[in-house]
This record gives C-alpha cells, sequence and structure tokens, in this order.
C-alpha cells in the first residue's frame, strides 16, 4: 500500500499546523512577491489556452536575440521594463546598432550623417532621436550632443 | 561572533513584544516612515536611493532616533508593524474587490488579475522602502573595518521579525498573512546580496542570519508561513548564494539544515500518505527544488544524502530516488543495461563517498555503541545478536533518555537502524580493505559484519526487516565502495536466505524503487539486473514471483526492459 508501515495518529500540534498550512494555502505567494516592483507591467497570471505559447521562444534573453527585434520594440523595454535584465539587453543591442544614450535627455540618439563638428568635448550635426513622449522618431539638425552626457559604460 | 549575533537575534525577538513605547513614538514612526517612503519614490532619490538616505539621517538624528539602540530598535519595531498592517488592509481590500466583482459581467479572471497586482503593488509600495532604509543603515552602521556592527543591526532586525510574526500567529491563529514578511526578507536577502565590496566582506555572516531567521520560522513551527518560506528557501539567489558562491562546507551545510527541516515537517502526512491540496502544493513545490538540485548540485545531494534519507519517510520512493540519483558530475556511469558489466573491474569502487556526517554518533543509545564495536572487533558474545533487535525496536514505556524510539509513532529507532547499518558497512570496507581486497560475494562473507546483517535478516519481523533492507538500499547510488559492499550484501543476503520472506522483501524494496517514474539511481539497478540475470539467485523459480497475475505481468515487463540486451 502506500503506507506500508500502517497510519500513524496525527500529533496535536501536526494538526494545529496543518489547519495553519490550509489557512495558508489560501493566500498562496504571487510570483510578484519575490520580484522588483514592476509598475508598468506587473504580472497578472491568467489561465490562456493550452494552443497558445506557454512560455517564450528558447534563448529570448541573449543579446543575439534582441539584435533581431526592431528598434522600436527595443525602445519600448528600455523605457517600460526598467531595471530588468531585458532593460539591459535592449540598451546593448541599440548600442550595437549605433545609438546612443544621452543621460540629460533620457533619449537615445543616432547620427544621421557625419558630424559636422566633432571636437573633443561635444559633436554637432543631424540626429535621429527617439522620442518617448510622442512615442516616435524624430529628426534632429544642428544638434550638439555634449560628451559629458554621452552614457559610455561599457556593458559587459 | 556567533554567539554575539544570535544575542543581538534573540534580543530582537524579544522586543519584538514590548510594546511599552514612549508617548508619541508610534506616531512618530508613521510620520518618519511616509516621508522616508515619499523620498524613496521622489525622482530625486538618487542611484539607490543614496540622496534621499542623507536627507531621511538627518530627519532621523532631528528626531533623536539614532541616539540609542533601543529607540531605533522600537523605531523598526513599528515600521514593520506599519508594513503588515497596510499590506493586511490592501489584501483584504483586494478580497472584497475580488467578490463584488463576481457578481458583475466583465470575466471575473481579469478583474482578479488587475485587482491583485493593483493592491500588491501598494503593499510593495510601502515594504520596499522600508526595506530599503534597512539595508542602508546596515550598510551605513559601524567602521568600514569592523562588520560586527552590521551584523549585530542585522540580526537585531531579523530578531524582530521573527518575534512579530511569532506574535501574529500566536494571537490570530490562523488568520496570518505571508505576504507582507515573505516580502520584507527576501527583499532584504536580495539587497543585502547585492555585488558590492562593502556586503561581499560581510555575505557569510549575512547568509547565516537569514538561515538562522528561515530555521526558527521553518514550516513545522510556523506553518502558516510554509509556501513563502519555500518560496525564499528555493529563490535562485538564495540558492546561488549558498550552494555556488559561499566557500564550501559552510554554505551547503546551511542549506542542508533548512531542507531537513522541509522534510521534517512533511514526513507525518507523506508517511500517512495524507494528500490533501495544502499539502500536495508544497509537496509538488519540494519535488522541483530536489529536481532542480539534482540538477545544478548533484554533489550537493550525494555528500547530504544520509541526512535526507534520514528524515525522509521510507514510502516516499521517488523524492528518495531524486536524493539517491544524484552523482558527481565528472563522473561517467556505465550504462546498467551493458551486457557482461563487471562492475568489481571499475575503479570507481574503491573509492568511499563523501560524507559529512558522523553515522556512528547517531546509533542510540550510548550502550548499543560500545557493544557494537566490542563485536565488531571480537566477534563475542554471541548475545549481542540477540539483544540487538531490542535496542531498535521502540519501548513506549521507557524512560531513559531524551530522544527515545517510538517518539515519532513508529516501533522502530529508524534513525538508529539506518546509522547502524552504515556504520557497521563502513567498518567492513575497511577490514576487507586492510586485508588488501576488494569486497565481493566471498569477502563479505563470515565476518562479525555479515553475522549482524544476517542476523536482523532473520530475526526482525516484517516491519522491522523492511527498515532494514530500506537502510540498505539507500547506499545503492552511483559507483562507489558503498553502493558495491551494499549491493554484494543485499544479494547475498537474498541467496543464504532461509525463508521466502525475506528473499520476497528484498525483491519488493528493489521492485518498489523500480516501478516509479525516473530517475532510477545506478546501483539499485545494478542489483537488480544482476538478481534477475545471474541464475544462482534462482529468481524465478520463487513462488513471490508468480503469487498473483498482474504481479507476475510486472516481473516479465521488469524483467524486459532489463534484459533487453541480452534478448536481443
Amino acid at each position: 500500500g502506500v503506507a506500508p508501515l500502517g497510519l500513524t495518529p496525527l500529533t496535536a500540534d501536526q494538526e494545529l499546523q496543518y489547519k495553519r498550512l490550509q489557512a495558508a494555502s489560501m493566500h498562496m505567494p504571487h510570483p510578484a512577491d519575490s520580484e522588483r516592483l514592476r509598475i508598468h507591467f506587473p504580472r497578472q497570471p491568467v489561465t490562456t489556452p493550452p494552443h497558445f505559447p506557454q512560455v517564450p521562444p528558447p534563448l529570448s534573453d541573449t543579446v543575439d536575440f534582441f539584435q533581431r527585434l526592431s528598434t522600436e520594440t527595443l525602445f519600448f523595454i528600455f523605457y517600460y521594463l526598467e531595471g530588468t535584465k531585458a532593460q539591459y539587453l535592449a540598451a546593448k543591442a541599440l548600442k550595437k546598432q549605433s545609438w546612443r544614450f544621452h543621460t540629460k535627455y533620457m533619449m537615445w540618439f543616432q547620427r544621421h550623417e557625419e558630424p559636422k563638428a566633432i571636437t573633443d568635448e561635444y559633436e554637432q550635426g543631424t540626429y535621429i532621436f527617439f522620442d518617448y513622449d510622442n512615442w516616435g522618431q524624430r529628426k534632429k539638425e544642428n544638434f550638439t550632443f555634449e560628451y559629458r552626457y554621452l552614457e559610455d559604460r561599457d556593458l559587459n | 561572533t556567533n554567539f554575539t549575533s544570535s544575542m543581538h537575534f534573540q534580543s530582537g525577538v524579544n522586543q519584538a513584544r514590548d510594546f511599552n513605547d514612549p508617548a508619541g513614538l508610534q506616531d512618530k514612526t508613521e510620520v518618519l516612515l511616509r516621508e522616508w517612503i515619499n523620498l524613496y519614490h521622489a525622482p530625486t532619490a538618487g542611484p539607490g536611493s543614496a540622496t534621499a538616505f542623507t536627507h531621511f539621517v538627518k530627519q532621523m538624528n532631528l528626531h533623536g532616533f539614532l541616539k540609542t539602540d533601543e529607540l531605533i530598535t522600537r523605531f523598526f519595531r513599528n515600521c514593520v508593524s506599519f508594513c503588515r498592517d497596510v499590506c493586511i488592509r490592501s489584501l483584504s481590500e483586494q478580497q472584497q474587490a475580488q467578490q463584488s466583482a463576481n457578481g458583475s459581467q466583465i470575466p471575473s479572471t481579469t478583474i482578479a488579475a488587475v485587482n491583485i497586482s493593483q493592491y500588491r503593488n501598494k503593499c510593495f509600495q510601502h515594504v520596499d522602502p522600508f526595506v530599503r532604509l534597512v539595508a542602508l543603515l546596515i550598510k551605513h552602521s559601524g567602521e568600514a573595518n569592523n562588520p560586527s556592527t552590521k551584523i549585530n543591526l542585522l540580526n537585531k532586525v531579523l530578531g524582530l521579525v521573527c518575534g512579530i510574526i511569532f506574535h501574529d500567529i500566536e494571537s490570530s491563529n490562523t488568520e496570518f498573512y505571508q505576504l507582507p514578511y515573505h516580502r520584507i526578507l527576501i527583499m532584504l536577502f536580495l539587497e543585502l546580496n547585492a555585488p558590492e565590496p562593502v556586503l561581499e566582506t560581510i555575505n557569510v555572516s549575512v547568509l547565516m542570519a537569514f538561515t538562522q531567521t528561515l530555521h526558527l520560522l521553518r514550516p513545522s513551527k510556523c506553518a502558516g508561513f510554509a509556501y513563502a518560506w519555500l518560496e525564499i528557501v528555493s529563490h535562485r539567489v538564495f540558492i546561488g548564494r549558498m550552494l555556488a558562491i559561499t566557500p564550501q562546507p559552510k554554505g551547503w551545510a546551511m542549506y542542508s539544515m533548512l531542507l531537513n527541516d522541509l522534510f521534517k515537517f512533511l514526513a507525518p502526512y507523506l508517511r500517512n500518505a495524507q494528500l490533501a491540496k495544502p499539502l500536495t502544493k508544497l509537496y509538488k513545490g519540494t519535488l522541483r527544488v530536489l529536481l532542480v538540485l539534482l540538477h545544478d548540485f548533484p554533489e550537493f545531494l550525494c555528500e547530504y544524502h544520509y541526512d535526507f534519507c534520514d528524515a525522509i519517510p521510507p514510502n516516499c520512493i521517488q523524492m528518495r530516488n531524486l536524493i539517491l540519483s544524484a552523482f558527481p558530475r565528472n563522473m561517467r556511469l556505465p550504462d546498467p543495461f551493458t551486457p557482461n558489466l563487471k562492475v568489481d573491474m571499475l575503479p570507481e569502487i574503491a573509492v568511499s563517498p563523501k560524507m559529512h556526517c558522523d553515522v556512528f554518533s547517531y546509533i542510540t543509545p550510548v550502550e548499543l555503541r560500545s557493544n557494537l564495536d566490542s563485536y565488531l572487533k571480537n566477534r563475542t558474545p554471541v548475545t549481542f545478536l540477540t539483544e540487538l533487535r531490542g535496542y531498535l525496536q521502540a519501548s513506549p514505556n521507557s524512560s531513559l533518555g531524551t530522544n527515545q524510539p517510538g517518539d515519532d509513532g513508529m516501533r522502530y529507532n529508524i534513525q538508529s537502524l539506518n546509522a547502524l547499518v552504515v556504520y557497521v558497512g563502513m567498518q567492513a570496507i575497511t577490514q576487507i580493505q586492510s586485508k588488501g581486497q576488494t569486497p565481493s560475494m566471498s569477502t563479505i562473507a563470515h565476518s562479525a559484519h555479515m553475522d549482524i546483517f544476517q542476523n536482523l535478516a532473520v530475526d526482525m519481523d516484517t516491519e522491522g526487516r523492511y527498515l532494514f533492507l530500506n537502510a540498505i538500499a539507500n547506499q545503492l547510488r552511483f559507483p562507489n565502495s558503498h553502493t558495491h559492499y551494499f549491493s554484494c550484501t543485499l544479494l547475498y543476503l537474498f541467496a543464504e536466505a532461509n525463508t521466502e520472506a525475506i528473499q520476497e522483501q528484498i525483491t519488493r524494496v528493489l521492485l518498489e524503487r523500480l516501478i516509479v517514474n525516473r530517475p532510477h539511481p545506478w546501483g539499485l539497478l545494478i542489483t537488480f539486473i544482476e538478481l534477475i540475470k545471474n541464475s544462482t539467485y534462482k529468481f524465478w523459480s520463487h513462488e513471490f514471483v508468480k503469487c498473483a497475475p498482474e504481479i507476475e505481468k510486472l516481473f516479465e515487463s521488469v524483467a524486459r526492459s532489463c534484459m533487453v540486451n541480452k534478448l536481443g
């Protein structure tokens, strides 16, 4: 049988602990409980149909995978999944595509053409940047990118 | 330092119930904490809340909170209570919202999901700043070269949290919410395990403080916290720190204690096969943790298998198989189904497996220990063999020691029996090896060690023999000297059995470990295949093989899968 040594009556304490466990099972821990707070995308587990993908594709947490995403997707991840590995990978992928982060404007810039001027302190020319307020790419002519605002940490 | 840290921890536990705060302190605490929460969430908080913290420490000083240890302890206690109250309020609001949503037209699952995150986030927004404040105060307390102030403060806070949990459990019976404490503990753990030099230097002490906390909150003491407890113990950062990063054996020993706490809680329910839903949830979680450990830290399971098997009830076959199937990663196990596999030719079988515990000290009573040693040495007196069973049997009316056999409702002292079997086996291996031989069917026979095993097989009743054979089967693992010795022993006991009942039980113990789903320990397969393939055991001629049509079919199917190479 399943209890080859016979049933052993539970002690009063074991019965009490079982009742407490039962009560606790009504308020199970939530996946979010041990994660950093996610303001924009809190976890909202719902049962999805089994024919719907239940897990993301394999190797989707690699830079190679992020490189294949559109820039818009990368910007979305960057601004809405703050403090996650995904944000880090998105930033890495954007850098590889020659986007540079401006720490004062908190926006990503890409050279549209060779800068008209380059000094030790800044460069100047036409840039494409991603405007998170209006959610789209914009062009800015005669923009001065001061290097002291250039985010140049080595992402490893 | 161990003593002082547990002193600070204990004073925290005690002070959790000291509600005689100076007048106005609770209000002042709440005002200050709310201010801190605002600072924490403000865009000007700076990286890691550094700017906010500088500002806030001034505030704390202004109100005199940092003047004495006592005041800061009271401050922390009120903060934890405040966090708990916010969480409970928010969670009951969520329940109400869910109840009213159940009556509406919108699919309730959607509403429930949205609500849960909304109300949970409110909890997190209050708890997280408090945790950050504790972490910052710990990081900045004391001098740079004197980490004890930091560790004392941490122990104090953890002691306070424990004390408040105990108080909550006692005063609310079953209405207990895991969330605030779960969040405080795991977030504080993550904060204090961030990759910062100042934290790295105190890391082992931090892990010890958390281990002590979790051990105090173990499921058999705080079952209401059991699910959150398992979430913390199985958190990837926690496992990583304890088993991968911390130098051995410290982290491993601490982690094994916590796993043992879990097994010990589950044992009485699992033994009775009493698996209502709340227990099934915890049991499934336990299996998952074991699977992770088997995959990522097999050497850990190898080294601590003895303690774990001691705590896991005999009928939990699969759970034990997970532990017994672990083998060192650099080892290549020969396929047990290889025809004419010569196990005794493997170099690994001369090597004894690592064991961290001293099984001899697990043999009780002490008197049995000394008599056993003297019998192993002199092979006399014969009366030792006849007395042996009495030592291992439960004596419900005895009042000799504190740890009496039968305390757990069993008729045998399983711990003592397990220890005796392994100890005798280890002694036997040493003796055989000292003669320049290796254990084999002939070298293991006719010794004081085998006297004991044969006597136990013949003299014990069905229950005792079942436990005895299980103790042997628990050693059938990856190729090592114990596996080899006990494999030979089990086969020898089968061959030399004077009744078919012994052979039936040996078969039962082996078979019941093989008919469950994978994984199956290597040594177990080796032993069973040898039993059914080697004609000297006349396995197929025994009555119990054909006792029932379904048993006969079972044997046929096992034989087919075991002997596929021979037949093909």
